[in-house]
């Protein structure tokens, strides 16, 4: 008895011991097995990395203050079992590397976890250079609908929000075609991943549209002058009817801007990530109105409701000064999800807790969504659907005059689109989920 | 960091890197040992001497010798004397140089800094140079045995080097183990296999693209060889040139001198300065230097575009021109060396070599998908215009059979240090070594657990690798007011052995701990001493691309 006793206390001083060194370059938080990087008994430190400033800041610069806005709310509201959320915001202009400092800052100063990362490229290189991963520190609700992200083995912290390209891409093609039978349909989409994954949601396989013109642009040449130009003037000569545009919302502004200049006026067909040219230029509402587009949020003006009326209270009393539109909404649903995450993963939150959280019980999280969450533990899809809408006089999305949405949903495979039945969980008690 | 005007940077950069590269150089084979000699000053004698092979070595004993000596190891130096007047960047030329060397740049401060700690430092000039992994593995060999048997209270040897010594000492330490107490790794050059392939396939692409006049294989023998390879680096020297000229940068024209795929590349609107980012993500070089950092922009409406699309390509070229003259003197020695051609594209596919990411991050500095699918279509090994380098089988096999090739295996308590944007050696180089090591290490663990459970005794696994990796600051690219980069030199974090006095004494002090306790120091005082050092890092979970040979 007595040498077993010894046996054990010696096998467990060694072990202890060898834990010791082997965490001895690590932050002294991390030494506590109770405690967590980034989390107090008080507190929980989120970050967030996206273009604050640049040519790309249009839009996405109003998500932190909708986040911050809905933490605030629900801190004001005694927090997270006891803890009150923060979340860093650092701008990265868009830039990778930039993106990759940002993570690293986050990094070194203990953050618990970062979500809403933006950028497709700015998520890769942060993904391969910082390596979360491998880390194990969970990169949240990443603002980005390119399908590889859904890789769970490539990125295995990592939780998507928005639906795929490949998604937008299949249920467009599907719209398209019943809505305009037997139109020259034409196409300007992004040379990259982005449009990688809207040309696949197309092909015969996917969406099955064909295209009478398509046009590829390098990224930032729609920047250069003459060059929209020149892409309107192929689309044009081509008698294309119907005008589809894959891209962000400078090549669709500077787009629209060319076509009105030698008058070609199709029926215009606007991507998720960019038809919100208002954004960069109030003045530029005149250019969409009754053009086409796609949520998987409610319309930010529905007097109906229940979620957009409430993170629009919210966002009055917690983000003073800042318009409700679509930005304020889809950044205050998002911390949203996060709150409902962080809840699920329990008092003693860990950063495998919180992504144990999100695999076992995301699909059940509220949400403003009109598409339901498709967290499991084999998928770290969110959103899968979109409804079709146009844009009324003041430059918002509406799906009709009586806010009826007609919701599809789809995969990225090569599954069907079909008309969702999702049935929208009620808006918790408040707005703060119990 | 000193800001100066960019232009004409290319040209300095080589010519500096050259200088640095050539201040070595092969010493008379075959003179018999002799010393050492020693001047008997106090408090710190100098001894000198020749080792069996004919590599002058030198010695320097304090007085308080407390048993422990350091073996520095040199980097790179050429075999080709270049002649004075010869090249307008190299107006004195690159005189033959066998002196030897017992610490960075023979470092007064950091010579002074070991033998006021009772060290001693010796080192020598080695009798082979270029690619002498081999040789001079056995030259220090040698050397630590004259060392113990004139200084007989010898107790701890330390190896330690960069660049080119920087893979002498870790082939060192992983072939005589019994010899050294610990290892001092910068910078190391990876094996001949996977370096050549880095250096060469810059060399190739911008030769296939921008000059295909330039010859880059098949040299002549002896002096009419030198010149051969000189006239080529020339040729290089033109292309960075061309392309660093902002005007150029901007407008994206090609060289004048490009090949017919070039010449359609451009026709088909790509620009130049696209090009070049393909060569160097083909390759691995990094697109971060001492003046861009890809993340500063100019207070102009290209404050986004700026970085994204013209930084890495500028990056890359200042890196190239940092790696040139290494490359160049290499790969030419290597021929003279195996006897021929040991380096062979004839089956290479270089869109394989174009990682998902970087088609991702830098597709808009590579103007987009169309744009890099049709430069990788001109580097179809059936493109008559893009001919492949056949190697000689007979140099292929030499090379295989005779030159060590590092295993990365870890068998003495190692520090490594290395620059996280090196355009010489890689980051990457270590990052392997690095994660080879925790695959040894976790399996260390795992054993040491399973013998527990018999013995009822664990005794944990020592850590045996450190790795300190030389970081940037946050940001550093400055521009005018009209929006033009201003030249940086010395930026921590990148160019070749760019190690500050507070990094070199954090490793030193790393390796002497080493030494005297059998194991690294992993401690807060040892995380502190490397905050101090400023842009230095221990990160085991760092993830920097491994070299393009193993992937």
């Amino acid at each position: 008895m007595i040498r077993t006793t010894r046996r054990k206390v010696l096998v467990a001083s060694a072990v202890m011991a060898a834990t010791a060194l082997s965490l001895s370059v690590m932050p002294a938080q991390a030494l506590s097995p109770r405690s967590e990087v980034g989390v107090t008994s008080t507190s929980i430190k989120l970050g967030i990395t996206l273009p604050l400033d640049g040519s790309a800041k249009y839009g996405y610069n109003q998500l932190p203050g909708a986040m911050k806005a809905y933490f605030a709310y629900v801190n004001a509201n005694g927090g997270v079992n006891g803890r009150k959320i923060s979340l860093v915001v650092k701008d990265d202009g868009y830039l990778p590397k930039k993106a990759i400092a940002n993570t690293q800052d986050f990094i070194k100063t203990n953050t618990f976890a970062v979500m809403g990362a933006l950028g497709t490229a700015n998520n890769k290189a942060v993904a391969s250079a910082v390596n979360l991963g491998k880390r194990g520190i969970p990169s949240l609700f990443v603002n980005t609908g390119f399908s590889g992200f859904n890789d769970r083995k490539a990125y295995p912290t990592t939780s998507t929000l928005l639906p795929s390209y490949i998604m937008e891409a299949k249920m467009m093609g599907k719209y398209v075609k019943e809505t305009y039978p037997g139109k020259k349909v034409c196409i300007l989409y992004q040379d990259d991943d982005f449009g990688d994954d809207a040309l696949v949601g197309f092909d015969s396989k996917h969406g099955d549209l064909s295209f009478t013109s398509q046009v590829a642009y390098p990224s930032l040449s729609q920047g250069v002058p003459g060059v929209p130009d020149s892409w309107v003037a192929k689309f044009k000569a081509a008698g294309c009817e119907v005008q589809i545009i894959f891209g962000v919302a400078t090549a669709t502004l500077y787009t629209v801007q060319a076509a009105a200049k030698i008058g070609y006026a199709p029926k215009w067909i606007l991507g998720s990530v960019g038809a919100d040219i208002p954004s960069i230029d109030p003045r530029t509402v005149p250019y969409i109105i009754g053009a086409t587009s796609l949520s998987f949020m409610p319309s930010v003006v529905d007097p109906k409701d229940e979620y957009v009326a409430q993170f629009k209270e919210i966002n009055t009393k917690y983000n003073p000064g800042a318009k409700f539109n679509s930005w304020a909404l889809i950044g205050m649903n998002t911390a949203f999800v996060a709150v409902q995450a962080i809840q699920a993963a329990g008092k003693n939150l860990t950063r495998e807790s919180l992504l144990a959280a999100i695999d076992n019980s995301g699909a059940k999280f509220a949400s403003a969504g009109l598409t339901p969450l498709n967290y499991s533990k084999t998928s770290n899809v969110g959103y899968n659907g979109y409804w079709f809408g146009t844009f009324n006089s003041t430059g918002d999305l509406v799906p009709n005059s009586t806010f009826t949405y007609t919701v599809y949903t789809t995969d990225s495979g090569t599954g069907d689109v079909v008309k969702s039945t999702y049935v929208r969980p009620k808006m918790p008690e408040k707005g703060l989920p119990n | 960091m000193r800001t100066t005007s960019f232009k004409s940077r290319a040209f300095a950069l080589v010519s500096t890197t050259a200088l640095l590269a050539t201040l070595v150089v092969a010493a008379p084979a075959h003179a018999a040992a002799t010393g050492p000699t020693c001047d008997g000053a106090t408090p710190v004698q100098t001894c000198t001497g020749t080792t069996s092979d004919g590599a002058l070595y030198k010695m320097m004993v304090p007085a308080t010798f407390n048993g422990t000596v350091t073996i520095w190891s040199h980097g790179f130096g050429t075999n080709t004397n270049i002649p004075a007047g010869l090249l307008p960047i190299f107006p004195l030329g690159y005189p033959i140089d066998p002196r030897p060397e017992i610490a960075p740049a023979g470092s007064a401060e950091l010579i002074k800094y070991l033998t006021d700690k009772g060290v001693a430092v010796m080192g020598s000039g080695f009798s082979t140079q270029a690619w002498n992994l081999d040789e001079a593995v056995k030259t220090n060999t040698e050397l630590v045995g004259i060392f113990k048997t004139k200084f007989t209270t010898t107790k701890k040897v330390i190896a330690w080097g960069y660049s080119m010594g920087g893979g002498i000492t870790q082939a060192f330490a992983e072939q005589h183990p019994e010899l050294l107490a610990a290892a001092g790794v910068m910078n190391p050059v990876d094996s001949w296999a996977s370096q050549s392939k880095y250096l060469v396939d810059m060399l190739w692409l911008m030769k296939t693209w921008f000059d295909p006049s330039i010859k880059l294989t098949g040299y002549a023998a002896g002096v009419a060889g030198d010149y051969q390879m000189i006239s080529d680096l020339g040729k290089y020297l033109l292309i960075l040139q061309f392309l660093s000229t902002p005007a150029n940068i901007a407008s994206g024209a090609w060289p004048a001198t490009s090949s017919a795929s070039g010449k359609a590349l451009q026709a088909k609107g790509i620009p130049a300065r696209s090009a070049l980012l393909m060569i160097g993500r083909l390759s691995g070089i990094s697109t971060q230097s001492s003046t861009f950092d890809g993340i500063a922009g100019p207070a102009t409406s290209a404050l986004t575009a700026w970085p994204l699309a013209y930084a890495p390509a500028y990056g890359t070229l200042e890196n190239i021109s940092g790696v040139l003259g290494y490359a160049l003197l290499g790969a030419r020695d290597m021929q003279s060396k195996m006897g021929g051609i040991s380096f062979d594209n004839q089956k290479t596919d270089y869109s394989k070599q174009l990682s998902d990411e970087d088609r991702t991050v830098y597709n808009a500095g590579m103007s987009g998908n169309a744009a890099i699918v049709g430069m990788l279509s001109t580097l179809n090994p059936l493109n008559p215009d893009a001919p492949r380098i056949k190697g000689d089988d007979a140099a292929i096999a030499k090379s295989a059979s005779t030159m060590y090739q590092n295993t990365g295996k870890i068998k003495v308590p190692t520090v490594m240090m290395i620059g996280e944007n090196d355009p010489v050696e890689p980051a990457g180089i270590v990052q392997r070594i690095s994660d080879l090591y925790e695959v040894d290490f976790a399996a260390a663990k795992a054993a040491a657990l399973k013998a527990s459970q018999k013995s009822a005794r664990y005794t944990a696994p020592v850590r045996k690798l450190q790795v300190l990796w030389a970081t940037t600051p946050k940001t550093w690219s400055k521009f005018t007011a009209e929006g033009n980069p201003i030249s940086i030199t010395g930026t921590p974090g990148t160019g070749h052995t760019n190690f500050s006095t507070a990094h070199y004494k954090t490793l030193i002090d790393t390796m002497l701990s080493a030494a005297d306790n059998g194991a690294l120091p992993w401690g807060g005082a040892q995380l502190s001493k490397v905050n101090k050092a400023k842009n230095l890092k221990i990160d085991r979970d760092s993830a920097y691309p491994w070299m393009k040979f193993y992937s």
